[in-house]
């Protein structure tokens, strides 16, 4: 077997790996690259579990081949903290309880911040529906529809601040 | 016992695992990783019945990275099949796979390959050739060759509730009510797959594996592969989603331990979710024959509850629902039977609220049936037949604010403005449905042991073999520490999920609150009598409320240490041995001699029906509940939002179809197996209804994770009949269900 050499960006650190061909871009992150904050929960694109994004799009990594990725940067859920300092988002899912088990939890704040990066005021109907591919079977709905509501007001009214200071 | 200033048990806390879970530290089953480790990928079988003629292995052996294959010319003699949970053994079925080659069910495991990645262990399993003698197989109920037995002729201790003469007094009632409902295959599918990882090292076996029975399956394991339980460690620190699917040992467990062993080299499983299907339990489907016979004014004079569960060919697996149907209402004549079918199917197992989803289901549905031919409110029916003493024996419940619920969820939707007749409420296009129902969970508390260690640094570590299915276990139990030790919760440490620590109960029917919280206080009291009869301070006559501080400083480098059992109301001495064997001696519930422990609570669903389509929506989901002491309302409330979705899932979405023909599963996935997103859940609400139960146990808590989805059920089919008439029996609602619906 020859290994597929991929140059890719994970969380803005340039990272090399050599993969199989069939090997999903999620069996890279968790078998290869130690990175399992991305959860498996059923490899065919129906849970969300899995989420990260390429090139700033949400994408399930199990639908993707480690091989494609190349040139490619990606994001997951290990790089959404500063440091310590929690995102909004991980923030307000604490408060609001928007987690039981936390299996499906790094899937939808990966989710989640896709859709405020691309959204940043949806209306709660644009949220239900922009994370109705990721599944909380706990079920934490209603809450995590609140934490990222939450969430984007803080983010939203801390930029209106800077923008005023500047 | 005086609580410290502090109060923190009851406090609204975030989980204090939160941050792990925020930034994907928390690590699950497969996230484990060990050097030199091997991938397993199953190979299910095809059939449900029948026996395998033969295996060729030879094109999967040419895989590249494929490194061994495993059958039952392997396995058998190595791994010896165990007994079901309820027969006092550890597993879920007594079907262990690769022991033979006879097929007892659909997807059973017929081999495991191994390869040096996950890939090419499933590209030799892709490739492994299979051939089976094949042999009718019987789906369910309705086949032919299935066989329906008695559960008292099945089970030496399954009793039937019964009290008076039913059949007369529903002969003689004014108002008869005689109707029949079914309940569906579901599977629990929590979110993490059902991973296993095994490592040997000096003839010492170590499994990290989501468990909800950490000891359980020591022992269990122990005694599948012939081995001593002292040599077995069960990690389980974070759990992803359970449901029931973890309380029992599966037969995976010891297959992949087993080759392990053979091979000499840490082997990791990560089945799919198809196989998660038929290698785990799942709720068997239930059918229903509710007779309810009452006086024009809605008293009941005879209630009678018959039910047929499925099993599989060689286990007495039931549920029997009957205990908690038979004791919710105040009637004097009272019938019940619980029968079992045997199917060629793999052994049912507890899913969150295995007894009650189903039975009440039917039995408050038959009560909204009641309330439409009497005429009276829902409510005001079930309030005519509230009762405060069950009526099989007679004993009083420890407390039951069932009223308290019904009036609290009321205020809160509005019921008073609700118009009785169906189909009266509409908003445009919408028939709108407002349904109700009951709900009561058994409270059951089982013996525990839990160590407590001070630091001088003012730090605390808790240890207890407990588990946290999501449903805040670290948390609460920090809680308590923090408040008997006088300490801030961000100074208690809580290891759990680990078989060397102190054993705790499975984390099955709700009890985890109360056992092991009750247990942590005992730990944490007994460690201040210690720390204060050592210290100067000892004096003093009541130590509870006295401040660390002062003899922080007199510790040894190591702190000190306490260690508590707790034998729980109805439990004796025995349980402690049990405990240490991996067995949970529950009691409480109506299995108690001198009193009977329920919470309970009211739930309420407004429905959406398209009149066009017959779309169903939920647009708000209320719940009151009173359940004794709340420990921490954050995750009190998490769990109940969690249980009423549930219970909207399993009554308009969930089901798990199996061909008739073939005996097989066929929607066996996340995309066919229907469970709701955010999308499909609006409002949920829940309300706390205020109880204090002192009777109950020391702490008062009673279980709560499975109060909420059962009642829910009931109440979104009577809200379907409130908003359109029609009266559907048959779990799940769908819209073709209402597609003769006029309107
Ligand atoms: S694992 Fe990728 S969507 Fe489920
Ligand atoms: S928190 Fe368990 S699946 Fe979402």
């Amino acid at each position: 077997m020859s290994g597929i050499h991929v140059t890719t960006k994970i969380n803005g650190d340039e990272v090399q790996f050599v993969c199989e061909a069939d090997e999903s871009l999620l069996d890279v992150l968790r078998n290869r690259l130690g990175l399992t904050g991305a959860k498996e929960g059923c490899g065919t694109g129906d849970c969300g579990a899995c989420s990260v994004t390429v090139d700033g799009r949400l994408t399930c990594s199990c639908l993707v081949l480690g091989a494609e990725v190349d040139g490619h940067d990606i994001g997951t859920i290990e790089g959404m903290a500063m440091g310590d300092e929690l995102h909004p988002l991980q923030k307000k899912f604490i408060e609001h309880a928007a987690l039981q088990c936390g299996i499906c939890t790094p899937g939808f704040l990966v989710a989640a911040k896709a859709l405020l990066d691309h959204n940043p005021e949806p209306t709660e109907t644009e949220i239900r529906f922009g994370l109705a591919g990721n599944l909380c079977r706990c079920t934490g709905y209603d809450k995590i529809v609140r934490a990222v509501q939450a969430a984007a007001e803080e983010m939203n009214s801390a930029k209106k601040i800077q923008q005023k200071v500047a | 016992m005086a609580e410290t200033a502090e109060g923190v048990i009851g406090k609204d806390v975030a989980r204090i695992d939160g941050a792990r879970k925020v930034t994907g530290a928390a690590s699950y089953g497969s996230d484990f990783a060990l050097p030199d480790q091997t991938y397993a990928f199953l190979v299910t079988s095809t059939i449900a019945r029948g026996r395998i003629r033969h295996i060729d292995e030879t094109a999967a052996r040419r895989v590249p990275g494929v490194i061994g294959i495993y059958t039952h010319r392997d396995i058998a003699g190595k791994v010896k099949a165990g007994k079901l949970m309820a027969d006092g053994g550890y597993l879920g079925t007594s079907i262990q796979p690769l022991t033979s080659p006879d097929i007892l069910h659909d997807g059973q495991i017929v081999a495991v390959v191994i390869g040096e990645s996950f890939e090419s262990a499933r590209e030799g399993a892709y490739r492994l050739d299979v051939a089976y003698e094949r042999q009718p197989a019987s789906a369910s109920f309705d086949d032919a060759s299935v066989e329906t037995v008695a559960a008292s002729e099945a089970s030496k201790t399954h009793e039937d509730p019964k009290v008076g003469d039913a059949e007369t007094a529903f002969q003689q009632a004014a108002l008869r009510i005689d109707v029949s409902y079914s309940t569906p295959t579901q599977h629990h599918n929590p979110i993490e797959l059902f991973t296993t990882l095994c490592h040997w090292s000096d003839g010492k076996l170590t499994v990290w594996e989501s468990s909800q029975n950490v000891w359980g399956y020591k022992y269990g394991l122990a005694e599948q592969l012939g081995i001593d339980p002292n040599d077995i460690r069960v990690l389980s620190p974070f759990i992803g989603g359970a449901f029931g699917s973890r309380g029992s040992l599966t037969p995976r467990t010891a297959i992949i331990a087993e080759i392990a062993r053979q091979l000499g080299r840490p082997v990791k499983l990560v089945p799919t979710r198809d196989q998660g299907f038929t290698i785990a339990t799942y709720r068997a489907e239930t059918r229903h024959h509710v007779k309810l016979g009452a006086t024009p004014d809605g008293k009941l004079v005879s209630l009678s509850h018959e039910a047929w569960e499925v099993t599989s060919r060689p286990d007495n697996y039931m549920v029997s629902g009957t205990k908690a149907t038979t004791r919710l209402y105040q009637c004097p004549n009272i019938y019940s039977k619980v029968s079992i079918t045997h199917a060629d199917r793999n052994t049912p197992g507890f899913m969150r609220s295995p007894p009650e989803l189903p039975y009440l289901f039917a039995l408050e549905s038959a009560m909204d049936e009641l309330a439409v031919a009497t005429g009276i409110d829902p409510i005001e029916l079930r309030r005519i037949n509230d009762t405060q003493v069950e009526p099989i024996k007679g004993l009083p419940y420890t407390s039951r604010s069932l009223m308290a619920c019904f009036d609290a969820g009321a205020k809160a939707f509005g019921w008073h403005e609700r118009n009785p007749k169906p189909g009266a409420m509409r908003d445009g296009d919408w028939l709108v449905g407002w349904g109700c129902a009951s709900t009561m969970y058994p409270t059951a508390v089982a013996p525990a042991a839990a160590k407590v260690r001070l630091m001088p640094d003012g730090k605390a570590i808790v240890q207890t073999a407990a588990h946290d299915i999501g449903t805040g276990a670290y948390t609460v139990i920090g809680q308590v520490a923090a408040e008997r030790l006088g300490l801030p919760l961000a100074n208690i440490e809580v290891q759990i999920g680990d078989s060397d620590l102190p054993p705790a109960p499975v984390a099955g029917g709700s009890n985890t609150t109360a056992s092991v919280c009750n247990v942590v206080a005992k730990a944490c009291d007994r460690l201040r009598q210690q720390l204060f009869q050592q210290s100067n301070a000892a004096s003093a006559t009541d130590i509870s409320g006295m401040p660390l501080d002062a003899v922080l400083n007199d510790l040894p480098k190591d702190g000190i240490e306490a260690y508590a059992e707790n034998l729980p109301h109805g439990t004796t001495q025995e349980g402690i041995g049990k405990l240490y064997h991996g067995h949970s001696m529950l009691a409480g519930g109506s299995e108690l001699k001198d009193r009977i422990q329920f919470a309970f609570g009211a739930e309420f669903v407004e429905l959406r029906i398209h009149r066009l389509t017959k779309e169903i929506r939920c647009s708000r989901l209320i719940g009151a509940f009173a359940c004794g002491r709340i420990v921490n309302p954050r995750t009190a409330r998490s769990q109940l939002m969690g249980g009423l979705i549930w219970g909207l899932s399993s009554a308009l979405h969930e089901e798990t179809e199996i061909d008739q023909a073939s005996a097989r599963y066929y929607n066996d996935d996340l995309a066919e197996y229907l469970i709701p997103v955010n999308a499909d859940v609006r409002e949920v609400e829940v309300i706390f209804v205020p109880e204090e139960d002192k009777a109950i146990n020391d702490l008062g808590i009673k279980g709560l994770g499975e109060l909420g989805n059962v009642g829910t059920n009931a109440a979104v089919a009577n809200a379907v009949y409130h908003a359109t008439g029609f009266r559907i029996r048959d779990l799940p609602i769908r819209l073709e269900d209402l597609l003769a619906v006029e309107s």
